[in-house]
């Protein structure tokens, strides 16, 4: 594959333009699709997630970031969701015929983009750190020579086929680098379009760093004062040993956001369902919600059994929303109270 | 040469045989037409239509479905463009695909489709007509021409550079002999511009950068020629026009790269900003810069809508735009002087207004590697679903979100490239203001019971807001009261900005959402 992938670029370019008219692809038959297909396809087509395979962590910061911009579904929803992509289109997915970036979404750029070959890039590095990295950076971010993350040149390269020409006849040391073999560049080409790929968003500069700045002790003085954490959560109750059941970064965010599957080691914990109670024509039921607009409260009662009305003035519709006191500490809570609180959180090992 | 004398004869066929677009119709308010992106140049998005009013609304009902996957197949796009309303067809769009639809059934009569190279298939927002001749952007960074009596092409023309990790989504808006086409993207750091494309041979008349280069006014406000070539400000969001000013109105895309900023310190002119174009030659007349080094993510390409008042006393041509950063700005569309900013929704980020009335960002706002917690999120308070000004209550009227994530630097290097960062959390609430433009206040806010989605609006003489909620409903509330008075589940969000016209004597009313675009009729007149 390594061989044919350097020695057939032209190939490659067939391939995909054959591909282009192939049926469209559609989404593993797995428990779960049709979650993704209702919920992801009210943005965009679901096929878009079958563009690049992703570890978990990868899919459950992806589908994060879906929800902050606007996907609605269930917490229970997302939760599938990321189990699905996580089990269905992960690391070793292999874009099916078609598929990919033709159905556009996640992944920008040509259809026809250049795969990467880590083991090529892992040769090209080699040589980019002896003969390239003092003029163009650790990063290929640039230094004294240009940057070539973003260089054109590289960006409408495929497998060394425009870099080739580039670094034998244009490029200002030329006769330094014509004894480069062809190979050699492919190596190259694979090495720049990894560090290109790096950047892109759905590279590996998507992951928190550290969010452990904060104070444990003045952490706790929040937890048992003015944060009101106390009130419902304590360190030895509901909260013990949760610092090994979440990384950092996970405590923080489902402190912060509990509804929202966070991203991190650990299985979601079931969800708390929002309570509501409906008193209409002198009669009330109540159950967990399972939906309300501004026409129609619908409940589910104990029993399982499902109930809708019509909303009206009279009607009396209280809802109980577990997790009201984390929407309103939004309002409220500073920087450093969060820093300290999750500095608080991680001690409880 | 040979393009150009291709389409000469075409469109001469076309208005010979009364199929084309009627320019005088770009000028007037939409009733028997929806010419344009925004039904007319003012970015306005109110008909004078009445049939359709507050007192008979709730015997509105549905006439007609076009479902897209019987054309697309299982792909299953969104609808986010606003149709043409041009002779009885309707003219939309989603990525790679245009579709001509019977404005009064409902059936289809042809669509296009484009054999795609790829590119970020986000979203589509519409195509523009010249004669009879439609333009469409497609995801591959393409405009497409397509003779609009049968959807065959009659050129296309490459927009901008796909492997550099452009993309293509704006509605192109057609002004004289004017075809003014935006670029998007946000993956890889580029420079966003506009262009204005003859309307027969697609050649470039002229382009406006949204960054400067070396030298130029506004280059002071970024720290390296590296950083300007890079800067990002794209321009996804069709403009607005004067046609007495001869001024064309853009809201510019975010700086790049896009959330870790670090290494483009500065106001970085003209992203985030609302800018007045010469629409002869595309030189900027003023601008005004609605978040001065975002990094956030807030583009300010919300639709800059034009109407005129009154400020204090005063008749004023003005221009307001609810920002992606919760800010509601008033400008004097002549000058670009600031009348009124004040938020729509409650924010964080700010130390307040500075003495122009722009915003001025916290730095600890900005995104930390530990996190800093952000009101909006990423989503934005606001973000391209257009609003609506209505001219009978005075109100301006948005879909808006109030929405906390945090916000974090990934990339801690000194050259942070691409995103480098990103926001999470999400939720919060979602809601239609209405807000005066006099004062800038909230006259009222109708809050949703669940947060969400967001829909455009449409405002008409008959008293109603047309919109949609984040529980799949397409409603129609009372203009002056925010009440709600019509609803209609569609299945999905209302995921456009719905249209209104009058055919035979019938209004219609259109809404997309999801894959489907919905036609409601009044089935009994009261």
């Amino acid at each position: 594959m390594q061989l044919l992938l350097k020695t057939t670029a032209g190939l490659a370019i067939c391939a995909a333009t054959v591909w282009a008219q192939q049926p469209a692809p559609s989404l593993p038959d797995a428990p779960g699709r049709d979650t993704v297909q209702q919920v992801c396809s009210a943005c965009h087509p679901a096929t878009v997630v079958l563009g690049k395979g992703r570890t978990r962590d990868e899919w459950s910061q992806t589908v994060s970031s879906m929800i902050s911009r606007g996907a609605k579904g269930t917490p229970a929803d997302f939760a599938t969701i990321t189990d699905y992509l996580a089990k269905n289109i992960g690391p070793g997915y292999k874009s099916a015929p078609g598929s990919a970036r033709h159905a556009g979404g996640l992944a920008a750029g040509p259809t026809d983009r250049q795969v990467v070959d880590e083991s090529a890039a892992s040769r090209g590095a080699v040589l980019y750190q002896g003969r390239c990295e003092s003029c163009h950076g650790a990063l290929a971010r640039g230094g004294s020579g240009p940057d070539l993350v973003r260089s054109g040149v590289v960006l409408h390269d495929l497998y060394g086929k425009q870099l080739t020409p580039y670094l034998k006849t244009r490029h200002p040391a030329v006769p330094g680098l014509q004894g480069l073999t062809d190979d050699q560049i492919a190596d190259l080409s694979h090495y720049l379009h990894k560090q290109v790929d790096d950047t892109l968003r759905s590279g590996p500069y998507t992951k928190v760093i550290n969010v452990l700045t904060g104070n444990a002790e003045a952490g706790k003085a929040y937890f048992d004062g003015a944060g009101k954490c106390s009130s419902c959560h304590s360190a030895s109750g509901d909260l013990a040993h949760i610092a090994e059941r979440y990384d950092a970064p996970t405590l923080q965010q489902r402190m912060l956001f509990p509804r929202v599957p966070a991203p991190g080691r650990g299985r979601m914990k079931a969800e708390k369902p929002v309570m509501v109670k409906v008193t209409a024509d002198g009669q009330t039921e109540s159950g967990t919600l399972v939906r309300m607009d501004d026409f129609e409260v619908a409940l589910r009662d104990e029993q399982g059994v499902f109930h809708a009305w019509k909303r009206t003035p009279t009607m009396q519709v209280t809802v109980d929303d577990p997790y009201k006191a984390h929407d309103d500490l939004l309002e409220e809570i500073t920087d450093s109270d969060i820093h300290n609180l999750v500095a608080y959180l991680e001690t409880m090992k | 040469m040979m393009i150009r004398a291709i389409g000469a004869i075409l469109m001469g066929a076309a208005l010979l045989s009364g199929q084309g677009l009627n320019p005088k119709k770009l000028g007037e308010p939409p009733t028997d037409t929806w010419p344009t992106y925004n039904g007319d140049y003012s970015g306005r998005r109110f008909s004078p239509l009445s049939d359709v009013n507050t007192k008979n609304v709730q015997a509105l009902t549905l006439a007609w479905v076009y479902d897209t996957t019987s054309a697309t197949g299982t792909l299953g796009g969104v609808i986010k463009s606003t149709p043409l309303m041009v002779n009885g067809v309707l003219y939309f769009s989603i990525p790679d695909y245009v579709f001509a639809v019977d404005a009064r059934s409902g059936h289809e009569i042809w669509h296009f489709k484009w054999a795609s190279k790829g590119g970020w298939h986000l979203g589509n927002r519409g195509v523009g007509m010249h004669g009879s001749t439609l333009y469409v952007e497609t995801p591959d960074c393409n405009v497409v021409a397509l003779n609009s009596n049968d959807g065959s092409e009659l050129w296309h023309k490459s927009i901008c550079d796909l492997n550099e990790y452009y993309t293509a989504t704006a509605a192109p808006i057609v002004i004289g002999d004017h075809v003014i086409i935006g670029i998007s993207g946000d993956d890889l750091d580029i420079p966003g511009y506009l262009e204005s494309l003859d309307p027969v041979s697609g050649e470039v008349q002229w382009r406006w950068n949204t960054v400067p280069k070396p030298g130029e006014p506004g280059s002071e406000t970024w720290p390296s020629a590296d950083a300007m070539a890079h800067g990002g400000g794209m321009t996804w969001v069709p403009s607005t026009y004067d046609p007495e000013l001869k001024l064309l109105y853009l809201g510019t895309g975010n700086p790049q790269p896009v959330i870790a900023g670090k290494a483009r310190q500065g106001a970085n002119l003209y992203t985030e900003s609302i800018v007045a174009l010469h629409i002869d030659d595309g030189k900027l007349a003023w601008y005004f810069q609605a978040s001065p080094h975002d990094t956030h993510d807030w583009d300010a390409v919300e639709t800059p809508v034009l109407f005129d008042g009154e400020i204090n006393g005063s008749p004023r041509k003005l221009l307001a735009q609810a920002s992606r950063n919760g800010y509601f700005f008033v400008l004097d569309r002549t000058t670009g002087k600031d009348m009124t900013t004040s938020q729509f929704v409650k924010t964080n980020w700010s130390k307040g207004v500075n003495d122009i009335g722009q915003p001025i960002p916290n730095p600890a706002k900005e995104p930390q590697v530990d996190g800093a917690l952000v009101s909006p999120n990423q989503g934005g308070a606001a973000n391209w679903p257009p609003p609506s000004f209505d001219p009978q209550t005075n109100l301006f009227y948005v879909n808006a979100s109030h929405a906390f994530s945090e916000y974090y630097i990934f990339d801690n290097n000194s050259k942070p490239e691409g995103w480098g960062g990103n926001d999470r959390g999400g939720g919060g609430k979602s809601m239609l203001q209405a807000i005066d433009y006099r004062t800038g206040k909230i006259q009222w806010s109708h809050e949703w019971s669940t947060g969400g989605a967001r829909s455009g609006v449409l405002t008409t003489a008959g008293g109603l807001v047309f919109t949609g909620d984040p529980s799949e409903n397409f409603v129609a509330l009372d203009a002056q009261s925010g009440s709600a008075l019509w609803h209609a589940n569609l299945g999905a969000t209302v995921s456009n900005g719905p249209i209104t016209y009058s055919l035979d004597g019938t209004q219609y009313v259109i809404a997309g959402a999801g894959p489907n675009l919905f036609g409601f009729v009044m089935l009994a007149r009261q």
